[in-house]
């Protein structure tokens, strides 16, 4: 190479490592595809299987989420911000409880991290997860014994928060002061609203009642804000009064230009299952846990 | 006529709940709140380092009781986080924020070179006392790092809320609501590196 284009090179190289690492910042967290996520293949397919069935038992007895995941890398991002992120991004835990735990293993940074969801703070300390991590992970992986090394952590996790909270204490469904309504709960009480307002819209005879009738349910739905309960109500609502009409055979001129058709816009959110695999329950973590190296 | 009263009664009210809803006051209301929760959580896990101090230096102490400028540091530097008593009423103030965040950022600094000292004592980084306390300031150190991030989204709603339009227009004239503090980006690039430990 001649000296001239010595230097462009070098720039070129310089951008190059430049771009990569600007690229390479934020971290994509992988999708869940099962309770033991093992992203740079150091487990053995019957080590996997085992600790996947132990967790699985475990949520079944205590109802507590414990998942576990193997980087090559972190990329240069910093553990516990990347931790943190997996965790809230895969909902471990459940809604209410926030009783989810995340193992997470960086093989190339050699670092160790048990991050704590809310619920399970009380009783998987920053210290229990400290002294799990030097006692139970770190010695074994610095023998080289990965699998065993997360198989005895993983191990003591669910030996720890076992008892923080039983089947039973999941969050009873329902309406609960507070707590933001389901999309099922949603459309109940557009139903609900969606009947009374058709009772009414069909026993005013007039049109204006029947404009009143159906902007009052409008009006209500909207007051819950909720594009479900509108929905509902206005199908409901229109049905019943249709049917109403019908029976009894009477033609009721207009009246029915304001009305319920005109909710708030928006679409349907969220999705509804996830293909029979292992979810995270909606759970939420405040940065509880610990770190180690090995 | 008395039909026709009623039907506009109820036609008034109406518009009201209409107007209310769609210029953002519940919404406006419910931001306000979410920010007093993340800062309440902000508080707690400053506080909850604070209770961790006593006994760190303490430990420290026991092995580095020369280290006197360093100990007197932290001491002194949690009197001054622990004095300044902050309610979600004083984070309009941001005179009053900036009191806090400096005199919070003081704390981290010395805390920082305590841990640093320890570089220096063998058999202080061999205690288990203090391995457990560093351990556990670590948890808080990082906490305050989730609690923080979540404060800071939390006001950008917030105050998101307080300048668009139309809600603008409710915050200014009927809530008399004005845009919050929030923690700067450079004292969050420090604070969102949590104190190195490591278990050798």
């Amino acid at each position: 190479m001649s000296r001239v284009w010595r230097e462009p090179a070098r720039l070129m190289v310089f951008l190059g490592v430049m771009f990569a690492a600007a690229s390479a910042w934020p971290l994509d967290v992988p999708p869940l595809t099962g309770r033991v996520v093992d992203l740079a293949h150091v487990l053995p397919p019957d080590v996997a299987t085992s600790l996947t069935y132990d967790l699985e038992a475990h949520e079944k007895k205590t109802n507590n989420q414990v998942a576990v995941l193997i980087l090559p890398s972190l990329e240069g991002e910093p553990l516990e911000s990347f931790s943190h992120r997996v965790g809230t991004t895969w909902k471990l835990g459940h809604k209410g409880t926030d009783n989810g735990v995340l193992l997470l293993i960086a093989l190339r940074e050699r670092k160790v991290r048990i991050e704590v969801g809310y619920g399970l703070e009380g009783t998987l300390t920053d210290l229990r997860s400290a002294h799990i991590i030097r006692q139970e992970i770190v010695p074994r992986f610095r023998s080289g014994d990965l699998p065993g090394g997360i198989a005895s952590g993983v191990k003591a996790i669910l030996g720890t928060i076992e008892g923080s909270y039983t089947g039973t204490e999941t969050p009873a469904v329902g309406l609960r002061l507070g707590d933001e309504p389901s999309g099922f709960e949603y459309v109940i009480i557009g139903v609900a609203v969606g009947f009374i307002a058709g009772l009414l819209l069909s026993h005013g005879l007039q049109s204006t009642r029947a404009l009143l009738g159906s902007v009052l349910a409008f009006l209500v739905a909207q007051f819950a804000s909720v594009l479900f309960g509108v929905v509902a109500a206005a199908a409901t609502a229109l049905l019943l009064w249709l049917i109403i009409q019908a029976n009894r055979g009477r033609r009721q001129g207009g009246g029915w230009e304001g009305g319920l058709i005109t909710g708030p816009g928006g679409g349907f959110g969220g999705s509804f299952g996830n293909g029979g695999g292992f979810s995270g329950g909606g759970g939420d973590f405040g940065g509880g846990g610990a770190s180690g190296n090995w | 006529m008395g039909r026709r009263i009623s039907v506009f009664t109820t036609i008034a009210i109406m518009v009201l709940f209409v107007g209310l809803s769609g210029c953002g006051y519940n919404e406006l209301q419910g931001l306000d709140e979410d920010t007093k929760a993340a800062w309440s959580e902000v508080v707690n896990q400053y506080q909850r380092r604070a209770d961790l101090i006593p006994n760190l230096v303490a430990t420290v102490k026991g092995y580095a009781a020369h280290e006197k400028d360093t100990l007197e540091g932290v001491v002194q530097a949690r009197a001054q986080a622990t004095g300044i008593q902050v309610t979600p009423e004083t984070l309009k103030d941001p005179a009053a924020f900036e009191q806090f965040q400096k005199a919070q950022a003081g704390l981290t600094s010395a805390l920082g070179r305590l841990i640093a000292i320890a570089e220096n004592y063998p058999n202080l980084k061999a205690d288990q006392n203090f391995r457990d306390l560093q351990s556990q300031l670590e948890g808080t150190e990082n906490r305050i790092a989730v609690a923080r991030k979540r404060y800071i989204e939390k006001v950008a709603e917030y105050n998101k809320g307080v300048r668009y339009f139309p809600t603008n227009l409710t915050a200014k004239f009927l809530l008399h609501m004005e845009e919050k503090p929030n923690f700067t980006v450079a004292d969050e690039k420090a604070v969102a590196k949590p104190p190195e430990v490591k278990f050798n």
